[in-house]
C-alpha cells in the first residue's frame, strides 16, 4: 500500500541477486473511504513518465477513485512511483476544458464543435489556396497514443502534404532517436529493462533516474542493495540521489560530456579493454574513433571537464573490467552541449567492448516521455512512419502504397521540419497556421520571451488541443477540449520497446473528445481521400487505427504484426513481435547484425558538429553492410560559457513530484503540496560569495530574461545553478497574460539546438544571481 | 634527395592560406547577418574558428615551401570588422524578426558554397602535391583539413536544401 510515498519516493527495498527475478511489490492508492471490493478495475498503463508501468485504474460510479500496479507486468512488477499513484486525480479537476473555445473580440468564448472545427477547416483551406501546405504546421506531444500519432502523421503527410510536423519529443528524445539511427542505422533501444537483473556494471550518463523514472531506479536499487551488487558509474554535474549511490561519480563541468567520454574511451583503448575480434566483425569506423580518442588522455579530459583525471581513469577501469555492461543516457546528455556526439560515444563505449545483445549487456538511450517511442515510430515527430528513411525513394513509395496516395503528396524533398525551425517560419510569416496538440510551448520551449511573441503574432492562426487551460491556450485563436489518458483507449510503447494497452476507464468531461476523434473529424471535414476516393485515413476508432499501423510496421524493425489489443490485456509485449516471434523480442542485435544496410536504414547519418547530411552515395561509401557505425567527435566548447557579466552556468531539469509544466501534477494535491513552487539550487560556495542564505529570494538573470526564486543551498559544483523547469504561470498569472508571474526556467534559456538531433539545449547558457529578499522565517528553518 | 625545388607549391599553399582566412571572414559575416537563424549563427562561428585553425596549421608548411610562415590568423575579427559584425547582428535582429529574410539567407549561403568549394578544390590539389612530394607531414595535415572542408561544403548544401523549398515556394 502507499504509505508515505511522497516522503519515501522509492518505497521498501526488495533486494535480490544477479540473474534472479525482480520480486514483485504491488503499490496501490485508493482515495480515502473507498475499499477494493466496491471498485471495477480497468486495464491501463501509467502515463506520467517514460517508464511505462502496467497499472489498473479503479472506477466507482463512473469516476476514477484509485490505481494499482500490475504484478504481472514485465516493466514494474507491481510498483508505481509517486506521480503514478497520485497524478490521476488531475483528470477530475474542476478546471478541465469541457467546451471548444474561439477568440471573439479578443476573448476566448465557448462554442460548439461544429463552429470551432469549421473555423479551423476554413483557415486551413484559405492557406492551402494562398500559399500551399507549407504554410501549415503541427506541433504535438510525447503523450498521445500510438493510434493518434499515426492518424496525425497521415493527416499531415498524406492529407495535407506538409513537412511541418514535429512533437515536443524534440525536447526529450530527439537525441536518443538520432543516436540510435547514427550507430545502429535505425531507432529502437537494443537493451531491455530486464538487463538490470543481469548486469554487473551500470553506466549512467546524465541520467537522474531516481527522479525521472522512479520505478526503474527501484529496480536498480534492488540490485545495488542486494548480493553481487553491480558497480555504478555516474556522469552528472549534480550530486543527485543516483550519484550518492555511485562507486564512481564524475561530477563534470556542464557541457563537457564529450571530453569525458572521449577520455574514458582513450583509457579503454590504451589498456586493451577492447573486444577487437567483435569490433572487426561487427562495426565500421573504429580507426576514426580511435584517432579522436587518442587526443583525450585523462589529463586533458579532466582539465576540460574540471575533474580529477584519476576519477576518469577509475571510471574507465570499472567499465573496462565489466563483463555485463548496461549503459543509459538521458537529458544530461540530450539537452547538453554536443548532445548527439555524446550519446553516440556512449554507444561506442559499449560497442568497442562488445557489450550488446547479451543478457545484462546493452544500451538504453532513454525516452523522456511515456509515448515518445510511438511518435518516432509513427513519424509525428520529424521521422517517417515505420522508421522509414525520407531520403530513400522506395521507402516513400511503400508509404504511398500503404496509404493509396500518389507518392508526390508525401513531403520528402527536405527533412521534416523541427519545431525550432517551424518557429522561425512563424517568425518570418511563412507558417501562418499552427496546431498545438497536448503540449505547452509557452512554458517548455527555450527563450520564452521570444516564443510568446511568436505564438501571439497577429498573422498566426493558433489552434490548441488540450485538457486544461495553459499558458499556451491563453494565446490561442481556437481551443479544443481533449480527453485525457483514462478517458480513451490506445496503446503506447516505452524505451525498452514494451507495448502496452491503456483502456478507457471513464467518460471524458463535458464535450471533451479524444485527440483521435478530433483529428478524424478534421480529416473528414477537410475531405481527405485516397486515390480511390476512400476517406483518408480510412479507420474510425482506436483498434482499427492500430490494425492499420501494424501493416505500416510490417517487415520494419518495429514490427507490431504479432500484437493485438486482446494479447496486450495480458501485459506488455516488446516489439518486434511477429507471427514467427509471437512473444516479442527482449533484446535487439543478439546476432551482431544491425539494420545499417542502405536499403533498410532509417538515416544515412549526419555530421555531429554541423549537422551536414550524408547522401545515399556517401553512406554507401562507408559500406556498413549490417555492421554498427562507430562515429565520434572532438570536444567543442559550449556557445555561451560563463563570463564576468554572467558568471554561473545554468542547469535546468525535473523534480520527482512534477511532470512537465504541471498541468496534471499541479492539480494532484499530494504532488502539488510536495513541490508547490519554484526554487533555485545554489552551491554553498556561490551562495556565500553572493551573500545568499537558505531560503533567501534570489533573482536569476540571463541575457534573455529573469526569474525570482527562493534559494536552496546544496553540496556540489561551484559555478553552477539549477532551476526546475516545471513552473510557468497558469496558476500565478494575472489578466490571462502568460508573461506575468512567470517562474519558468525557460525565461533564461537560449535558442540553440544540437546540430544533428535538433534538440534544444535547455541545459545551456550563463546566468548571474542576486539576493533580492530575506527568507521568511519558516523557509529558513527548512519548512518552506 | 637532390630533386628540384617544387616552385609552384609555395604559391598554392599561400593561396590556400589566404582562402581559409577569407572564408573565416565569410562565415563570421554570414553568421552575423543571419543571427536570428540560430543554427546558422552558431555553426558559422564554429566553422570560422575551424578555418582559422586550418590557416594556422598551414604556417609551418608555408615556411617550408614559400619562404615564410605568413601572418597568424586570429579567431577574433579585427576591431573594425568586429564593430561592423556587431552592427550587422543588430540589423539582422531588427529586420529578421519582422521581414522575410529567406532570400537573403539563400543568396549568402550560395556565395558561401562557392567560396568553400574553391577551398575544397585547393585542398584536393594540395593533397595530390603532398603525395607527389612524399611529404607525410603535409599529407596528414591536408587529410584532416580536407575532410573538414568537405563537411563544411556538405553543411552549406544541407542548409540550403532545408531552407530553399520553404522560401521559394511558400514565401
Amino acid at each position: 500500500m502507499a504509505k508515505d510515498r511522497i516522503g519515501d519516493v522509492w518505497g521498501e527495498r526488495t533486494p535480490h541477486g544477479a540473474g534472479t527475478e525482480w520480486p514483485a511489490r504491488v503499490d496501490t492508492f485508493l482515495q480515502p473511504g473507498v475499499s477494493e471490493d466496491e471498485v471495477r478495475w480497468v486495464h491501463s498503463t501509467c502515463i506520467l513518465c517514460s517508464n511505462g508501468c502496467g497499472m489498473d485504474v479503479a472506477v466507482r460510479d463512473g469516476r476514477m477513485v484509485g490505481v494499482r500496479g500490475q504484478e504481472f507486468d514485465r516493466v514494474n512488477h507491481g510498483r508505481l512511483g509517486p506521480k503514478g499513484l497520485f497524478g490521476w486525480q488531475a483528470n477530475r479537476s474542476s478546471d478541465r476544458l469541457t467546451r471548444p473555445l474561439v477568440r471573439r473580440n479578443g476573448d476566448l468564448v465557448e462554442t460548439d464543435w461544429d463552429t470551432a472545427l469549421d473555423i479551423v477547416v476554413r483557415r486551413t483551406r484559405e492557406l492551402l489556396e494562398e500559399a500551399g501546405a507549407g504554410a501549415l504546421g503541427f506541433y504535438n506531444t510525447g503523450q498521445l497514443f500510438l493510434e493518434e500519432y499515426y492518424t496525425l502523421s497521415v493527416v499531415a503527410k498524406a492529407g495535407l502534404g506538409t513537412p511541418h510536423l514535429d512533437g515536443n519529443t524534440r525536447l526529450c528524445t530527439a537525441t536518443a532517436d538520432e543516436a540510435l539511427k547514427e550507430t545502429f542505422g535505425c531507432d529502437g533501444d537494443p537493451a531491455s529493462y530486464s538487463d538490470i537483473e543481469h548486469c554487473d556494471t551500470l553506466f549512467l550518463v546524465g541520467h537522474n533516474v531516481a527522479e525521472t523514472q522512479t520505478v526503474l531506479w527501484m529496480r536498480m536499487l534492488d540490485r545495488l542493495h542486494g548480493p553481487d551488487r553491480p558497480r555504478l558509474v555516474v556522469v552528472d554535474p549534480r550530486t543527485t540521489e543516483v550519484a550518492r549511490e555511485a562507486d564512481v561519480h564524475i561530477a563534470l563541468k556542464k557541457g563537457t560530456n564529450v571530453a569525458v567520454l572521449n577520455g574514458i574511451l582513450h583509457e579503454l583503448l590504451h589498456n586493451g579493454w577492447v573486444d577487437r575480434t567483435w569490433v572487426d566483425a561487427h562495426t565500421v569506423g573504429f580507426d576514426g574513433v580511435a584517432t579522436i580518442a587518442e587526443r583525450y588522455p585523462p589529463e586533458r579530459a579532466g582539465e576540460i571537464a574540471e575533474v580529477d583525471p584519476a576519477v576518469i581513469r577509475e571510471a574507465a577501469r570499472v567499465i573496462g573490467s565489466a563483463e555485463r555492461l548496461l549503459s543509459t543516457c538521458l537529458q544530461g546528455v540530450y539537452q547538453s552541449n554536443q548532445a548527439t556526439a555524446a550519446a553516440c560515444q556512449v554507444n561506442n563505449i559499449n560497442l568497442v567492448r562488445g557489450m550488446i545483445g547479451k543478457p545484462g549487456a546493452g544500451i538504453l538511450q532513454m525516452n523522456g516521455q511515456p509515448t515518445a517511442q510511438n511518435t518516432r515510430e509513427c513519424g509525428a515527430n520529424g521521422d517517417m512512419p515505420g522508421f522509414r528513411n525520407w531520403q530513400n525513394d522506395s521507402h516513400m513509395e511503400e508509404l504511398a502504397r500503404l496509404w493509396n496516395v500518389d507518392v508526390s503528396v508525401i513531403p520528402r524533398w527536405s527533412p521534416p521540419t523541427h519545431i525550432m525551425q517551424m518557429l522561425r517560419y512563424v517568425e518570418t510569416g511563412s507558417i501562418r497556421f499552427l496546431w498545438v496538440i497536448g503540449t505547452n510551448p509557452a512554458v517548455s520551449l527555450p527563450e520564452l520571451g521570444r516564443v510568446r511573441s511568436l505564438l501571439a503574432k497577429e498573422d498566426l492562426f493558433l489552434v490548441v488541443s488540450d485538457a486544461f487551460p495553459t499558458e499556451t491556450t491563453m494565446l490561442a485563436d481556437v481551443v479544443l477540449p481533449a480527453a485525457l489518458w483514462g478517458e480513451k483507449t490506445g496503446t503506447f510503447t516505452n524505451a525498452d520497446r514494451t507495448v502496452h494497452l491503456s483502456e478507457q476507464a471513464i467518460e471524458p468531461p463535458g464535450e471533451a473528445r479524444s485527440d483521435l476523434a478530433i483529428l478524424l473529424d478534421y480529416a473528414r471535414r477537410m475531405g481527405f481521400a485516397d486515390r480511390d476516393g476512400r476517406p483518408l485515413p480510412p479507420w474510425d476508432d482506436p483498434e482499427s487505427a492500430f490494425e492499420a499501423w501494424k501493416e505500416c510496421s510490417r517487415g520494419r524493425p518495429c514490427d507490431y504484426t504479432g500484437i493485438t489489443y486482446e494479447r496486450l490485456r495480458g501485459g506488455g509485449i516488446q516489439w518486434p513481435c511477429t507471427e514467427e516471434h509471437p512473444e516479442g523480442t527482449e533484446r535487439l542485435y543478439v546476432d551482431g547484425r544491425f539494420p545499417t544496410e542502405p536499403e533498410e536504414c532509417e538515416e544515412y547519418g549526419k555530421d555531429f558538429v554541423t549537422g551536414a547530411q550524408n547522401t545515399e552515395a556517401e553512406y554507401r561509401a562507408m559500406n556498413p553492410a549490417g555492421r554498427a557505425v562507430l562515429k565520434a567527435a572532438d570536444y567543442v566548447p559550449s556557445h555561451e560559457e560563463p563570463d564576468d557579466e554572467y558568471p554561473l552556468a545554468l542547469n535546468t531539469g525535473r523534480t520527482v513530484y512534477h511532470w512537465h509544466t504541471r498541468t496534471k501534477t499541479g492539480r494532484a494535491p499530494q504532488l502539488q503540496e510536495a513541490a508547490p513552487d519554484v526554487w533555485v539550487e545554489v552551491s554553498r560556495a556561490d551562495a556565500s560569495a553572493n551573500g545568499i542564505g537558505e531560503g533567501d529570494l534570489v533573482r536569476v538573470e540571463s541575457r534573455r530574461g529573469a526569474v525570482e526564486a527562493p534559494a536552496r543551498l546544496v553540496e556540489g559544483r561551484q559555478g553552477a545553478v539549477f532551476l526546475p523547469f516545471h513552473y510557468g504561470s497558469w496558476d500565478t498569472s494575472r489578466d490571462g497574460d502568460p508573461a506575468s508571474g512567470s517562474r519558468a526556467a525557460n525565461e533564461l534559456t537560449m535558442t540553440i539546438w544540437d546540430p544533428a538531433s535538433k534538440q534544444p539545449l535547455l541545459k545551456a547558457g550563463a546566468v548571474r544571481i542576486t539576493k533580492v529578499g530575506d527568507a521568511p522565517e519558516a523557509r529558513r528553518r527548512g519548512e518552506g | 634527395m637532390g630533386r628540384a625545388e617544387p616552385v609552384h607549391v609555395g604559391p598554392l599553399l599561400e593561396r590556400l592560406h589566404e582562402v581559409e582566412v577569407g572564408l573565416a571572414d565569410d562565415y563570421r559575416l554570414t553568421g552575423e547577418r543571419h543571427a536570428v537563424e540560430h543554427d546558422v549563427f552558431h555553426v558559422s562561428h564554429t566553422l570560422a574558428k575551424q578555418c582559422v585553425a586550418h590557416a594556422n596549421r598551414l604556417r609551418p608548411m608555408l615556411e617550408r615551401y614559400a619562404g615564410g610562415p605568413g601572418d597568424e590568423a586570429s579567431e577574433e575579427p579585427s576591431g573594425l570588422a568586429d564593430a561592423l559584425a556587431g552592427a550587422r547582428r543588430k540589423l539582422s535582429e531588427a529586420l529578421g524578426r519582422r521581414e522575410v529574410p529567406g532570400l537573403l539567407l539563400l543568396r549568402d549561403l550560395t556565395n558561401l558554397f562557392v567560396a568553400v568549394a574553391e577551398c575544397e578544390l585547393l585542398w584536393t590539389v594540395a593533397g595530390q602535391c603532398a603525395q607527389a612530394l612524399r611529404d607525410a607531414e603535409l599529407l596528414s595535415l591536408v587529410t584532416i583539413c580536407h575532410e573538414e572542408t568537405t563537411t563544411q561544403l556538405r553543411w552549406v548544401k544541407t542548409r540550403v536544401k532545408e531552407a530553399a523549398p520553404q522560401v521559394l515556394t511558400v514565401g
